[in-house]
């Protein structure tokens, strides 16, 4: 019995996944209403940012953005440029979560 | 006279507690244990801020390299598979597992082409 204790027990031990993954929301692109308020768009390369065009840092970039937003659910639209890693799209995402800008649109 | 020396018995006791702690341990396993079918390929998600459990039923796998994967299909077959799941009645979100190197563009094509299919919620995979 003791046998088949240790033999679930090494079982359950190679099969657990610890943690699990955890889900990011992203909202799809179609299908929302009107736009309002002025362009918001976020462009994001390997290593560099860019606000409708403007190069930006990512630690301003949420401030650049706070006057852009006629309310806070306002959507911002990132896009990704062709060699940037989905990793350093998170960190984009990441960095305007934290600061309450929550409905982003990850666009082609 | 010889007197046999007293056969030794050996305790029990001394094995109680490790089947004990055979069980504990065995209970902790079932407990935290989250029986999912391994992706078909490497994938390691981004890392994420993100403070939400995924929940991981049928996922949509995205390679690095950019190979798609759900359930049995591979490639471009998954939109066919989806497209028989995908709805208004579908209120469940789709969970996509993408490999943190994949490129960001490549999602965002995959995306959209999710919210043709019809898909109202997708939710990506990260880890924390």
């Amino acid at each position: 019995m003791i046998d088949v204790v240790f033999l679930l027990l090494v079982f359950f031990m190679l099969t657990a996944r610890f943690g699990g993954y955890q889900a990011a929301p992203v909202a799809l692109g179609g299908g929302a209403g009107e736009w309002q308020g002025p362009p918001r768009l976020v462009t994001v390369g390997p290593d560099r940012l860019a606000l409708n065009g403007e190069p930006i840092a990512l630690s301003e970039l949420s401030q650049a953005l706070r006057p852009l937003l006629p309310d806070a659910a306002a959507p911002v639209v990132v896009r990704s440029e062709e060699d940037a890693t989905l990793q350093r799209v998170m960190q984009v995402m990441d960095a305007l979560r934290e600061n309450g800008i929550a409905t982003l649109v990850l666009a082609e | 006279m010889r007197i046999d020396s007293p056969t030794r018995r050996l305790p029990r006791e001394t094995v109680v507690p490790m089947i004990n702690v055979g069980f504990l341990l065995l209970i902790f396993f079932l407990m935290v244990a989250v029986i999912v079918p391994p992706p078909p390929f490497e994938i390691t998600p981004p890392q994420s801020e993100t403070k939400q459990p995924a929940e991981l039923n049928s996922p949509l796998y995205l390679s690095a390299s950019g190979e798609l994967a759900w359930g049995e299909a591979r490639g471009e077959a998954v939109f066919d598979g989806l497209a028989s799941v995908a709805g208004p009645e579908s209120q469940q979100p789709l969970t996509l597992v993408a490999d943190g190197q994949a490129k960001g563009a490549e999602v965002a094509r995959l995306l959209s082409r999710l919210a043709g299919l019809g898909f109202a919620r997708v939710e990506l995979a990260v880890m924390p």
